[in-house]
């Protein structure tokens, strides 16, 4: 069984963000990198996988040199081999153009499970993973919470709206989009870091996959305009009744 | 000296006794002695040969070098009894037995000697006249020291029994046989004055011994005589008995524990061992079995006595968490002579592991020398380093805030040299115009509560006219609490990483408001390279002060001073951060627990990074303590104390009362204006 998890590379969500000099993404200096919280469920469940089953497991990530960090990460918490799709100017690309890079590497090697994050921590498109299932002919799955596999069949749990779970079946190939509460991402040993080191890294140039051209194009990027903050009411606790009566009555139509 | 003497055998000119009066010094005594003496000695050497054996399941490690100076520790530890009489009471009691003890000792040593070998073969007798008479007077006193605190000792045992105190089978034996043997010993006196020394005033200088005469002069000389020989053979059975059980109960201590003494960590007193990662053939990290542990960390376990110490002033064995230092030693020990293939985390088990704040109270009051932080920490090194494994989801999560963002507190890295902003500090990164670099630390760079201590230090080291530096995004974490937590890997990164940025900054001293950073820097960044001085800020300060750089108002106030662990047991710095305090003004109430007895915080050994999900809260029961002074101010070194006291006043509900700062704070306010 051969299987494929998709990870992207993302600054730190602490980190201090500007918005770079074309007003269209945030500047990439003074970041904090790492690997989305996303793909992090996906890696440990594709590690799962193949521990559970001995497939082969390609890690893949699209960007610039500096990805390979975080796909170091990634071989280390078990992916076999990386394949770095070498673009600097990924982050100026849409999810359709990063869906095709993806397609466009995968497609002839007939990969049995793609796992991907269900969204990028900073774009948050949330339409890569379905978008590559789509250009391969694969059934997508998004959203997984819960994972199991049995023979070519995969049964996975879906979160839905209002804490209710469905239970979905597929038949291998398949892509799934991985969610927050699926698994605990393993933290890599020290005797797996150090064989990460010498796990082969193939790199392709992203113009060599030809991606697709754009449909979306972001034409502003902004910081969200400050709104009024929280109150402390502190003091007597007769007093501070009266003032949160107060302010219920004078700003909110609760007690209307 | 002739063989079968008299009964009564008096010497007119010069006061001394027959040796083997009584017992006859022939073929009949002397054969049957020795041969009980080689198979004492021989069951001796057997039983640790056999032990030894057990030994080399460890790993190597030197602890053989500088043997003069190994020497001369253990000579005073062993002789002076220096580490046992740092508890008074039993410690006291222990020493005199001992002291009694050895005098015996010495005393059969000096007969056997003058007797089997100097008379016998050249005549020669030393056990006479004035000699003879302080020789009878010391030994005399010596066995009834040895009886009183061997009496007093079981008391405390069988009858007081403290908390916490195990008493087995050994014990048993021990103070069984002990007494036996000064019981006969006297008898054996008594029964040999009542003959031979009635009347004589040679008797004064054997108080007990005469004593026990009058005792026994009554039963007649055919009894006496009867009696003494009985009791003579049966004391040399006791004698050559204890010595063949040496090995085999806890009277091994006698000689593990003096050879413990000799082996000994010589420091420097808390840096851990730093694992070569570069090698490729290392497979495993850290211990999982006895056979990951180092031969001493096995030899450890037949040194120690059981005498609890350590488990007394464990932080967490004293917040009812399920860690005694005592117990991880010895389930060590037992692993490795009944089981060496068992999984040592799962025979000491993980919540006992992970409670450990590496405060060093138990290995800095061990009288045996046993290294128990080490152990803990090489249990930790396997579980992160192999199994990836830690006390809670929210460690992990620290550790990797620490790999991303270079602290624990996930904040962005770029923000580090935020709080400084309007101070007038110099990026050492980019001017080397700069007195002394500031190594702020995460919770000085990012907690709002320590950035006030550390502005409160930039304030006072300006008030003295110092540019102070400081290396701002591209300071990491010293990884200190990595490391503590097992994660060697980690640490080792953080380390290479500052240690490039501070030697690129051109800084030829660095000075810290975190024991923790401090301690990580000027001991363990040794082992990779880091060769610059470093001072914590107490010392710092006081050296400012001292030389009347900085000049603070001395107007007196009141209040409690609690001991870092790190400044304090690891860094033995006592008295500088109270000399600090008194010359501004300071009147220090002590805590019951103070300096090398302080009681820790409860944050050390990384357990800043995890919740206290086990027992009572060590930081309320800290808190609590310095309340008890009845002083409204408790004073702190240390960035992770102030944040659990912090979180311990509100836990204890005396926020009102007792309010934590640190002595930097103080200061800053008392700056003339």
């Amino acid at each position: 069984m051969k299987l494929l998890v998709c990870i992207k590379q993302v600054p730190d969500m602490e980190s201090k963000f500007k918005i770079d000099a074309d007003g269209v993404w945030y500047d990439r200096s003074d970041l904090a990198w790492r690997m989305n919280e996303y793909d992090e469920f996906a890696v440990e469940q594709a590690v799962q996988v193949k521990e559970a089953t001995g497939a082969d497991l390609t890690v893949l990530c699209i960007g610039p040199e500096q990805v390979k960090e975080t796909m170091k990460k990634a071989l280390a918490m078990g992916c076999d081999r990386g394949v770095h799709i070498a673009d600097d100017q990924s982050h100026r690309r849409d999810p359709y153009q990063i869906a095709s890079l993806i397609a466009a590497f995968a497609g002839d090697k007939g990969f049995d499970l793609i796992f991907t994050g269900m969204q990028s921590q900073d774009r948050g498109s949330g339409q890569v993973g379905v978008m590559a299932a789509e250009l391969l002919g694969l059934p997508a799955v998004t959203t997984i919470v819960g994972f199991a596999l049995a023979g070519d069949k995969i049964t996975v749990k879906r979160e839905l709206e209002g804490g209710v779970k469905a239970t979905v079946e597929a038949t291998l190939p398949a892509l799934v989009t991985c969610q927050l509460g699926l698994n605990t991402p393993r933290y890599p040993t020290l005797p797996n870091i150090m064989k990460a080191k010498k796990k082969e890294l193939l790199a392709v140039a992203a113009a060599d996959l030809s991606p697709a051209d754009a449909l979306l194009q972001t034409v502003k990027l902004t910081f969200p305009e400050k709104k009024g903050g929280g109150v402390f009411l502190e003091g007597d606790v007769g007093e501070v009744a009266d003032r949160l009566i107060r302010i219920l009555k004078e700003k909110t139509s609760v007690l209307a | 000296m002739s063989l079968g003497t008299p009964v009564f055998f008096v010497i007119a000119m010069e006061f001394t006794r027959e040796i083997y009066w009584n017992v006859g010094h022939g073929a009949a005594t002397l054969v049957p002695m020795y041969l009980l003496a080689i198979a004492a000695i021989a069951a001796l050497v057997y039983g640790f040969v056999r032990r030894a054996e057990t030994y080399k399941l460890g790993k190597p490690k030197d602890r053989f070098d500088q043997p003069l100076a190994r020497t001369a520790a253990m000579l005073r530890d062993v002789l002076l009894q220096t580490r046992v009489l740092r508890v008074k009471g039993p410690g006291l009691a222990h020493s005199l037995f001992f002291w009694g003890f050895a005098l015996l000792f010495v005393g059969t040593a000096l007969i056997v000697i003058q007797a089997d070998f100097t008379d016998l073969l050249f005549d020669v007798v030393f056990l006479k006249g004035a000699f003879y008479k302080l020789f009878s007077l010391v030994l005399d006193l010596a066995g009834l020291a040895a009886l009183v605190t061997l009496f007093a000792l079981l008391i405390r045992r069988w009858v007081i029994r403290p908390a916490g105190l195990l008493t087995s089978r050994d014990d048993l034996i021990m103070h069984g046989l002990l007494f036996a043997i000064l019981l006969t010993g006297f008898f054996i006196e008594g029964a040999r004055m009542a003959v031979t020394e009635a009347g004589n005033p040679l008797a004064a200088w054997s108080p007990v011994g005469m004593g026990l005469a009058g005792l026994v002069g009554g039963l007649g000389e055919s009894t006496l005589l009867a009696l003494h020989r009985g009791l003579w053979w049966f004391h040399l059975l006791l004698a050559v008995l204890f010595i063949g059980l040496i090995p085999f109960t806890k009277f091994r201590h006698i000689l593990t524990t003096s050879a413990n003494l000799f082996l000994a960590n010589r420091g420097p007193v808390g840096k851990l061992a730093t694992i070569d990662l570069e090698n490729e053939n290392t497979e495993s990290f850290g211990a999982r079995t006895v056979t990951d542990m180092s031969w001493k960390d096995i030899f450890d376990a037949d040194a120690c006595t059981l005498c609890k110490r350590c488990q007394d002033r464990c932080p967490a064995y004293n917040t009812d968490k399920p860690l005694s230092p005592m117990q991880v030693v010895n389930r060590i020990g037992e692993t490795a002579f009944t089981a060496p293939d068992a999984d040592l985390i799962e025979t000491v088990g993980r919540d006992a592991i992970w409670s450990c704040t590496t405060c060093r109270a138990c290995q800095d009051i061990c009288p045996a020398a046993i290294e128990h932080v080490d152990k803990i920490v090489e249990l930790r090194r396997n579980l992160v380093l192999m199994e990836g494994e830690f006390p809670g989801d929210e460690v992990m999560t620290a550790m990797e805030q620490i790999e991303v963002n270079g602290n624990p507190l996930g904040m962005g890295y770029a923000a580090r040299g935020d709080w400084a902003e309007g101070l007038g500090l110099v990026d050492a990164g980019s001017s080397r115009d700069f007195d002394v670099l500031y190594f702020v630390g995460c919770y000085a760079s990012f907690d709002k509560r320590n950035i006030a201590v550390a502005r409160s230090f930039v304030k006072l080291c300006q008030a003295a006219g110092l540019k102070v530096g400081i290396l701002g995004k591209d300071e990491k974490c010293c990884g200190e609490p990595a490391r503590k937590m097992g994660n060697e890997y980690l640490y080792q990164t953080m380390a290479g990483e500052n240690i490039g940025t501070i030697e690129a900054s051109g800084a030829r001293r660095i000075v810290t408001t975190c024991p923790h950073c401090y301690n990580t820097l000027t001991k363990d960044y040794r082992d990779l390279g880091l060769t610059i001085e470093v001072q914590p800020h107490p010392v710092f300060l006081s050296q400012l002060v001292a030389e009347g750089r900085l000049k603070i108002d001395a107007a007196s106030f009141d209040c409690s001073y609690h001991d870092s662990c790190y400044l304090g047991r690891h860094n033995g710095l006592y008295g500088a951060p109270r000399q600090l305090i008194e010359s501004a003004g300071g009147r220090i109430a002590e805590m019951e627990k103070n300096r090398d007895q302080g009681f820790c915080c409860g944050a050390g050994g990384g357990r800043i990074l995890a919740e206290e999900k086990l027992g009572s809260r060590i930081n309320v029961a800290r808190v609590q303590q310095a309340a008890a002074t009845g002083t409204s101010l408790l004073l702190a070194n240390c960035p992770f104390c102030l944040t659990m006291f912090e979180d311990g006043v509100k836990g204890a509900g005396i926020e009102e009362s007792l309010r934590p700062r640190d002595i930097a704070e103080v200061l800053a306010e008392r700056l003339p204006a």
